[in-house]
């Protein structure tokens, strides 16, 4: 992941064996509704790429795809060129994808620590749990995102909007994550809090990790993506350089899934 | 000493627990006094701690059901029927207590295993799954041996159930303490050695010492109590009861799984977020369906004890039990929306029930005027975990 080359960075050459992820005419229908529907997109290391819709547009539902927790009709997903099998939370895991829900997907009765390793404790040489050690480590990701966060052993419910998020963000750091999915990171947070996480993004960016921001907050996006894809009604409408675009075009194509005149996309339409 | 308010407040003493075990000693005291010193005599408490251990070890597991929002109601029936069968192969079919025993957990695991799959894998509700559990299971008792009672005499088999020939001794008791003691003590400094070694912050070592000497001195004092009780024709004291001591191996096995098991962590998380367990990748089904699986191994160990206390298994053992083993399990603690409980709260809550019941029995009240009183102490013990939630501010 390293030495990358930040020039081409928002514009990728069409090379798939530096292609991080690569999501090819993927499918998924819901009874009879099609949620999402012959959607391809790339992602490249180091690179953010929004994408935006209405609620509804099938958004979520490609990503929880990626990230396993939905099971993929049709379509393929190649990971650095390789194709890979994604049946479960637990096999994106291991394949270095790392999510952060909207919802935050922590458990409000158990701390800190034991929500950052929720799934993937550290065990001792007896395969019981290691509470010593995932303490100690716990501590030294957390003070890296947020140093006043120190109640760690409390239920999180109880903790404030921020140390949540960060216990999910925490996650995706800890276990190294290659590719990170972020579904509106700031959507619960104050302003001091919102920056954290776009310094961030930034910090990850420059390590080479690729992300995926689901996001309704243009300003979000327009600050903090390189690309942006938007669907509507299941489909991709289109992908472009963020910076070719203006914030109108793209409430257009997110409302009306209009597709701004002789703007150059960045990615081959759907197969 | 400097042991302030805020030492006191880091070294995460559960205060439920304490006030529990307060509660649980002012009732003891009303009683004792009410009943002219009778109530805390060694042979009462003997008494009280076998008539709660069958209820006791089947609440241990029903801390884990509703920690992971669900409920057995069906534990007295499919105890009674796993009760009555292996008394049935025993006496009717001329068993071994082995062979019926082992029988008797085979069919345990097949009933859990029904209930746990429609569960786990259907998404039927629990509460109805093992509502229609209750009245099979109960028919299923009746059925095994057309409802006639099976008597047990075989003496080892009796020994368990406790009764006459049913403690251990006072050798074995006191050993028994002093080894609980040293293993009390020792997870105490090495839990100690291993925060020191991770960095982690520790209690003052005086602290951590007074914490580790209160469940040594309760361990000395029960012992005490139990050795202290002399049938009158016997050459020896009693000492610890054996089936106390079933319920104190359950009671140590299950909340060793909750605490340093990921087995255990999972329960919890699950109950916590079922959405979020699913979504980090564990295994909900799977965690559900063992916990099941873990339910029917204890309800099996209570059963062999019940029929061990009864000397006989009958189509009736364990009606209403369910009533007083969820009972027991609110009263420790365990809310019931899930999320939060502990084996403890339940060991807790099973005493305070049964001190209540068998000390009004002491006093002669009515059993119209026990069953009013025991029904509306439940609700007091809700209506105390509703406030004491809210004033820690946990709205779980």
């Amino acid at each position: 992941m390293n030495g990358i080359d930040t020039t081409t960075l928002g514009k990728p050459a069409v090379d798939t064996s530096r292609c991080l992820v690569e999501l090819r005419n993927i499918r998924k229908a819901f009874g009879g509704v099609h949620a999402v529907d012959d959607v391809s997109l790339n992602l490249y290391p180091g690179e953010v790429v929004a994408v935006l819709g209405h609620n509804g547009a099938g958004k979520s539902t490609l990503m929880k795809m990626l990230a396993g927790a939905y099971p993929i009709d049709s379509g393929e997903v190649f990971l650095s060129g390789e194709k890979a099998l994604i049946r479960s939370p637990s096999d994106a895991q291991n394949l270095g994808i790392e999510s952060i829900y909207q919802t935050l997907a922590l458990a409000d009765n158990l701390d800190a620590v034991a929500n950052l390793f929720l799934g993937r404790e550290l065990l001792t040489r007896w395969r019981t749990l290691d509470d010593h050690r995932m303490d100690a480590d716990a501590r030294k990701v957390f003070q890296r995102l947020n140093k006043n966060f120190t109640n760690i052993r409390i239920p999180v419910r109880r903790l404030s909007g921020g140390q949540r998020q960060v216990v999910a963000i925490s996650r995706a750091i800890y276990f190294n994550a290659r590719i990170l999915i972020m579904d509106e990171p700031t959507a619960a947070l104050g302003p001091e809090e919102t920056a954290m996480v776009g310094n961030l993004i930034h910090q990850l960016k420059a390590e080479g990790v690729g992300i995926f921001l689901i996001s309704h907050d243009m300003h979000d996006v327009f600050a903090l993506s390189d690309r942006l894809a938007v669907m509507k009604n299941g489909k991709r409408i289109g992908t472009y350089r963020t910076q070719d675009v203006t914030e109108d075009e793209v409430l257009g194509m997110i409302i009306a899934g209009k597709a701004p005149a002789g703007k150059e996309q960045t990615e081959r339409p759907a197969r | 000493m400097n042991i302030d308010w805020q030492t006191l407040k880091r070294a995460q003493i559960d205060w439920r627990m304490v006030l529990m075990s307060a509660v649980l000693i002012v009732i003891a005291l009303v009683f004792n006094i009410l009943s002219e010193g009778i109530f805390l005599s060694p042979e009462n408490l003997y008494n009280i701690a076998q008539q709660t251990a069958v209820v006791g070890i089947l609440a241990t597991v029903m801390v884990l059901i509703i920690v992971a929002r669900h409920i057995d109601l069906s534990v007295g029936s499919v105890m009674g029927f796993v009760g009555v069968l292996i008394a049935f192969l025993i006496y009717t079919a001329n068993w071994s207590w082995q062979a019926a025993c082992l029988m008797g957990l085979a069919a345990a695991i097949a009933v859990s295993v029904y209930q746990g799959a429609l569960t786990a894998f259907i998404g039927v509700p629990s509460f109805v799954v093992t509502l229609g559990g209750l009245m099979s299971f109960r028919g299923a008792a009746y059925l095994v041996a057309d409802g006639k009672t099976q008597p047990l005499a075989d003496p080892f088999f009796l020994k368990l159930g406790g009764g006459y020939n049913g403690g251990i001794g006072t050798t074995a008791s006191w050993i028994l303490a002093a080894l609980l003691c040293l293993g009390l003590l020792l997870s105490m400094l090495n839990k100690r050695r291993a925060k020191k070694a991770y960095g982690v912050p520790t209690n003052p070592a005086l602290v951590d010492l007074l914490l580790a000497l209160i469940p040594m001195a309760i361990v000395i004092a029960f012992v005490a109590t139990m050795n202290a009780y002399h049938i009158p024709n016997k050459d020896a004291p009693q000492g610890i009861p054996i089936p106390v001591l079933i319920w104190g191996a359950v009671a140590l096995v299950i909340s060793f799984l909750v605490h340093r098991t990921r087995f255990g962590r999972y329960i919890f998380a699950i109950g916590g977020n079922p959405d979020a367990a699913a979504l980090v990748g564990i295994p909900v089904r799977r965690v559900t369906m063992l916990l099941f699986i873990l339910l029917a191994v204890l309800i099996t160990i209570a059963a062999i004890v019940a029929i061990s206390r009864l000397n006989a298994g009958t189509n009736s053992l364990g009606n209403n039990l369910e009533l007083l083993v969820i009972a027991a399990t609110v009263i420790g603690g365990t809310a019931l929306a899930g999320g939060s409980g502990t084996v403890i709260g339940s060991v807790l809550g099973a005493l305070i029930m049964q001190c209540i019941d068998s000390g009004m029995l002491l006093l002669d009240v009515s059993i119209g005027t026990r069953y009013i009183i025991i029904g509306q102490v439940l609700i007091a013990a809700v209506v105390f975990d509703v406030a004491y939630r809210k004033w820690t501010g946990d709205t779980l």
